[in-house]
């Protein structure tokens, strides 16, 4: 399959996955970021999905003008960019065949996220594919695992956060918590599920074989607390929600700043890590008594006298921008930042240098806006080569070159509604 | 494949994932131990430098050297590692880079097939490389940590750090693709991980607002609220994972659940299957048992249906639930098909019943003695036929976190073929300890 690789004339400007052809069948975020990636590295990425039932990522925001619309969702662009489109009715058995052909007649690859069970049910369980295909990868992810008493337990992210411990450690003190932003771990899965799908493909080249791989997202999720379920198990200590605050550095917090354009508010997160930084940041903002205050001296002391530590902080930035603050810590080497809002990540040059935001044009909406990888290879940049798919914009194509099908048989499955 | 892991805190779980999956990991020390080793939660039962659960945790299944880079022995001793080497993983800053003569481009003339991987807050270059950093600012920066709040105090990060890890994971993903490149025309190169970046994929595209033109896009909470005071609008949640307010947690025999009560397309039916429940046991106001919460939306635009009724359904389905506990809730969650789970405490992780069937968890037990357990695999892998369960070919067995410097002399001699006098001479040099 060559069809979006131009031949590469330089050993240098080769494309890291431009032999790897991945069927993707996943929604939402957490498995189709793991496309997402390989696409822009190369990979040719296939995603199928129904024009019936209609994907969540694509009713989810943000859309051009606020506006709901299932083709332009900000999400679902950033998650598939760089991937062909198939639009299929997976309930019909006519719509499967042609899933069973794709495997055995092109994909190297084959990437799910349906409730465990259901691709078995569909006749596309691994062990049904590898019929089709011997040296098959396929990468079922999900929020329990594939077996298990809870494998069946389905839910969006929120509840993956809440069940794999993420829920129960945002918050305040004296407050019930009240978790993270999103569905958490929809956001760590994919980074672990891309390195052991490569991991596998790896493996194949070497070997020749093929297998299945079973990413939990709850598990993933607790890789990211292990520190503290190894605590938990020797102590029987958990982890307690303590606002910003941090055993080892104080001050640690987000503090009020004054409100700014657009955001209609301002805050800084401050982070003090040693005592030498304490002593750079009281004289800044306290001077010398500060700076000899022995409230204030050790972290000990400082973590002791938090509240009335906090209250200093607050009261040095609340009449200051939060660019003003980042400044003038950064200055000084104590870590700072502005608390960034949609506006301030384009605005801020760091991002602008490695080029996060990326426009790509678009059929249906002029200009699409994704984000960038988040690691840059020096000598293959990741590049994806087209916007995410809109319903129906490759069904031909795919057909035609990915399945090898002729006229006759798409016209069939066009008129049969197959193609929805 | 051999991996060097120069990397402290900050890049720590990288080498840990080449590990798993079977690479031999070679952790770099300086002879006065790595920072990560001071790095808590901290352990009573191990001796200081061994006792960091964090170390414990992420330093677990590879071998270590101890190495004194300051010193040009030392220096010459790693340029041999880099020649050896297929990875090199660093979480640098610019000028220890400078320092320890480990630029991509020294790496680079060494070995030209090396991949070297950078973790770093802002990325090795740009305005913003030499930043100090920690957790909460990268948090901050990366678009994550302000929209993390329901209630008129500031914005929260989660209670155990994140932003090095989601870095240092996807560091061993960029790896791993130039790792194909490589596989292709022989060269290595440079992977530059953004941890910056890598946040910015928490924030759930919210990062897109403004370059999509989406005007005070958030999912609802406090800016919402602000908002509908200001204009009057109503302010819909259609997500059906919209999961930031207390309003979604509920208080239960044992402690809570997180539900939120999802309307419209994506959560309608979710809801509409919980109701069922709630009418059948006679436990919802008559009219909402009859609500269709697909529907809900419009109703509430039409005036329908009221902030006040939706407070009463809430007020149905708190005191329901406080009947139960929170694994009961998840069976039914289960059978009858609704978005509900426990709000597992950290002992809940490990006490819970789906983990263990998996067995997730694993225990090693460390030099000092010390018991250690921890997460196993990051995927179950199913080679031909066979059980799921367990089933872990592609992965190797994690051994302990290392003590400092543990295998330094087995490292110089399967890497290098030093001999005994050929190790002697470099501790002499005080290259080694």
């Amino acid at each position: 399959m060559t069809n979006n690789d131009a031949p590469k004339d330089t050993p240098e400007k080769v494309s890291p996955l431009q032999n790897l052809r991945v069927l993707d069948l996943a929604w939402v975020v957490a498995g189709p970021v793991i496309g997402r990636a390989l696409a822009d590295f190369g990979a040719t990425v296939l995603r199928v999905e129904s024009s019936k039932r209609i994907e969540t990522a694509r009713m989810m925001g943000p859309f051009p003008e606020g506006k709901l619309d299932p083709q332009k969702s900000a999400l679902f662009e950033n998650c598939n960019a760089g991937k062909w489109g198939l639009t299929l009715d997976l309930s019909r058995e006519e719509g499967r065949a042609v899933i069973r052909d794709l495997v055995r007649d092109w994909a190297d690859v084959v990437i799910e996220s349906f409730s465990p069970g259901q691709m078995r049910d569909w006749n596309l369980g691994y062990d049904h594919l590898r019929e089709l295909k011997p040296d098959l990868i396929m990468l079922s992810t999900s929020l329990m695992g594939q077996s298990g008493p809870w494998s069946s337990f389905a839910g969006f992210g929120n509840v993956g956060a809440a069940i794999s411990g993420f829920q129960a450690i945002v918050g305040w003190p004296d407050l019930p918590p009240t978790g993270p932003y999103g569905p958490y771990t929809d956001f760590v899965g994919p980074r672990f599920g891309l390195v052991s799908l490569l991991a596998a493909v790896d493996h194949r080249r070497r070997t020749g074989e093929g297998c299945w791989l079973d990413v939990a997202q709850a598990e993933a999720g607790i890789q990211f607390q292990a520190p503290y379920v190894a605590r938990c198990a020797v102590t029987g200590e958990i982890v307690a929600p303590n606002g910003n605050r941090d055993a080892q550095m104080a001050p640690h917090g987000v503090f009020a700043c004054e409100a700014v354009a657009p955001n209609d508010e301002g805050w800084v997160a401050i982070a003090v890590r040693s005592d030498r930084e304490w002593q750079r940041f009281a004289h800044l903002i306290g001077g010398a008594a500060l700076a000899n205050d022995t409230r204030f001296a050790t972290l000990d002391n400082r973590k002791n006298n938090e509240d009335a530590l906090d209250a200093l902080v607050q009261a040095w930035t609340e009449n200051q921008t939060p660019l003003a603050v980042e400044k003038a810590l950064q200055a000084i080497g104590v870590p700072a930042h502005n608390v960034a809002s949609s506006a301030d990540m384009v605005a801020d040059p760091q991002l602008q240098a490695r080029q996060h935001f990326i426009a790509l044009p678009h059929v249906l909406m002029g200009k699409t806006h994704i984000e960038n990888a988040r690691y840059q290879l020096s000598k293959t940049p990741a590049a994806p080569p087209r916007p995410a798919p809109h319903f129906h914009r490759d069904d031909e194509f795919v057909l035609k070159h990915f399945a090898g099908y002729d006229a006759a048989k798409i016209a069939e499955l066009t008129a049969a509604g197959i193609l929805n | 494949y051999r991996v060097l892991d120069l990397s402290d805190e900050r890049g720590l779980l990288a080498g840990h994932m080449f590990a798993q999956l079977g690479a031999d990991v070679i952790q770099i020390e300086p002879l006065a131990g790595s920072s990560a080793r001071a790095v808590g939660p901290f352990a009573d039962d191990a001796p200081a430098g061994d006792n960091s659960f964090f170390w414990s945790t992420y330093a677990a299944g590879k071998r270590d050297l101890a190495c004194d880079l300051t010193s040009e022995a030392g220096r010459q001793l790693l340029k041999r590692l880099i020649q050896s080497a297929d990875f090199l993983i660093e979480s640098a800053d610019a000028q220890q880079r400078i320092d320890w003569d480990i630029t991509p481009a020294a790496t680079a003339a060494l070995n030209p097939a090396l991949i070297h991987v950078s973790i770093t807050a802002f990325g090795s270059a740009g305005p913003k490389a030499d930043y100090a950093a920690s957790d909460l600012t990268i948090w901050a920066a990366g678009g994550p940590l302000l929209p993390s709040r329901d209630s008129t105090r500031s914005p929260l990060r989660i209670s155990a750090p994140q932003s090095w890890l989601n870095a240092a994971a996807d560091a061993a993903g960029g790896a791993l693709i130039a790792h194909f490149a490589r596989v292709q025309n022989g060269r290595g190169q440079h992977v530059d991980v953004s941890a910056q970046q890598a946040a910015a994929l928490c924030t759930m595209s919210a990062s897109l607002a403004v370059p999509v033109g989406h005007p005070d896009y958030s999912i609802p909470g406090l800016a919402a609220e602000k908002k509908k005071s200001k204009d009057g609008k109503k302010d819909l949640d259609l997500s059906g994972s919209g999961s930031r307010t207390r309003r979604s947690k509920w208080q239960v025999k044992d402690g809570m659940v997180e539900m939120h009560i999802g309307i419209g397309p994506a959560g309608g039916r979710f809801t509409n299957n919980l109701f069922q429940w709630l009418a059948s046991e006679n436990a919802c106001d008559a009219d909402i048992a009859n609500w269709d919460f697909i529907t809900v939306p419009q109703r509430i635009l039409a005036n329908e249906i009221t902030e006040a009724d939706m407070e009463r359904a809430r007020n149905n389905v708190a005191s329901f639930f406080a009947r139960f506990t929170k694994n009961e809730l998840l069976e039914q969650a289960m059978t009858r098909r609704f978005l509900c789970a426990p709000i597992a405490t950290t002992q809940d992780l490990l006490d819970s019943k789906q983990l263990n069937a998996r067995e997730f968890f694993t225990t090693v037990t460390e030099a000092s003695g010390a018991t250690r357990t921890l997460p196993g695999n990051f995927a179950a892998v199913v080679i031909k036929d066979g059980a799921t369960n367990g089933a872990s070919r592609g992965f190797v067995a994690l051994t302990p976190a290392p003590t400092l410097g543990q295998h330094t002399d087995g490292i110089l001699r399967d890497w290098l073929a030093l001999n005994d006098s050929d190790i002697d001479q470099l501790r002499t040099q005080g290259a080694i300890a």
